[in-house]
């Protein structure tokens, strides 16, 4: 746990300390990926708290959405089609989705043992 | 938390891949913000940057201009000048052989050139000894006699006149010192041999008026001899003394 915290940490420090200059139209592909990647966090999140979690589909989901956003952005800018929007838009969708089921959970879970602790006391 | 109870590879791989997962998360996270940031940064600065380096463009080149037009001024002055000093350089040397004649006339009435004529000499010489009269001064030349004869010579258009040799000029003094005659200092005695440089039979004629400068030296018993034949040489006036 303590490793992955690092790991964030270390990240955000590079990222804020990289001082490498993109082209603002690459920027939009970024976005992409960083909703991709949140969107995947999310749903390991839930996916855990449904302990349907897996590590290989969490890690290979994580890199796949990021490359796959990237690279639909990317086409969409080549094909003349905001394919980015889609991106963001399905992206958008889950990442909602997931957070309700995520919030949906935590209360259940949290009212279940509120009751159970009722119910015990 | 079954979790704990693998074993302790399977949870430090997987703890690898989670660091690993979140340091791309991490960096991505934070890139794309310092990336927005600073481009939003780099937005303002760039079109305040540009508007402001218009603004010093357009500066500098009405400065240019206000210079050039300046210069442009100072040229069409100095043109100007230009022209006008050609004009005058034209004018002058049209001027020039007038002024170079004139300079040469000059120094001819100043005596300041060794001069070569045709002319008149008038001889002054005194009478003979004439034992009826008691003062000799009846019968020597004094200076007036000079005077008269060198006026009528000049007034008659002489261009240059001279005693014995000795240049007369503007400033010429004769003064008569006993028996002799001292023309700017130098004492010559008598005879007395003018010369003239000019047109020979006016100058003789008018010499010979009747009642005039030769009638009257003649009455004071001055012998005159006039011979206008010659072509006379004078010096150039050199010495002030």
């Amino acid at each position: 746990m303590w490793l992955s915290v690092l790991g964030l940490l270390l990240g955000i420090s590079l990222g804020l300390l990289t001082d490498m200059q993109i082209p603002s139209e690459y920027a939009n592909y970024l976005s992409i990926a960083v909703l991709a990647s949140l969107d995947t966090l999310f749903g390991g999140i839930r996916a855990h708290l449904q302990h349907m979690y897996d590590d290989k589909v969490f890690v290979s989901g994580f890199f796949f959405n990021i490359i796959l956003a990237a690279g639909l952005a990317f086409l969409g800018v080549h094909l003349g089609i905001d394919l980015y929007l889609a991106a963001i838009f399905a992206f958008g969708v889950r990442l909602f989705q997931n957070i309700a089921v995520i919030r949906r959970l935590l209360l259940a879970k949290w009212t279940n043992k509120k009751e159970t602790e009722e119910s015990l006391g | 938390m079954k979790k704990l109870h693998l074993n302790n590879r399977a949870k430090w791989s997987k703890s690898i891949i989670f660091s690993l997962v979140f340091l791309v998360l991490g960096f991505m996270l934070s890139y794309s913000y310092s990336l927005s940031k600073s481009q939003e940064e780099t937005g303002d600065f760039t079109g305040g940057a540009f508007f402001e380096q218009e603004e010093q463009y357009r500066k500098e080149l009405i400065e240019q201009q206000e210079r050039n037009k300046a210069l442009r001024e100072e040229l069409g002055e100095k043109q100007a000048a230009v022209q006008k000093f050609e004009q005058s350089f034209l004018e002058g040397e049209s001027h020039e052989t007038d002024f170079a004649k004139e300079a040469e006339a000059l120094r001819h009435a100043l005596g300041l050139l060794p001069v070569q004529g045709s002319g008149l000499v008038v001889t002054l010489q005194d009478g003979a000894y004439n034992p009826d009269s008691v003062n000799p001064n009846d019968y020597i030349v004094h200076e007036s006699h000079i005077f008269q004869v060198i006026n009528e010579l000049y007034i008659s258009g002489a261009e240059a006149v001279s005693i014995n040799g000795q240049r007369i000029h503007a400033n010429s003094h004769i003064v008569c010192t006993g028996p002799v005659i001292t023309v700017d200092g130098v004492q010559y005695p008598a005879p007395f041999i003018i010369s003239a440089i000019g047109k020979p039979d006016v100058l003789a004629s008018s010499m010979k008026l009747a009642g005039g400068v030769m009638d009257q030296l003649v009455n004071d018993n001055v012998v005159v001899t006039l011979d206008e034949g010659q072509t006379i040489s004078m010096p150039a006036f050199l010495t002030e003394s």
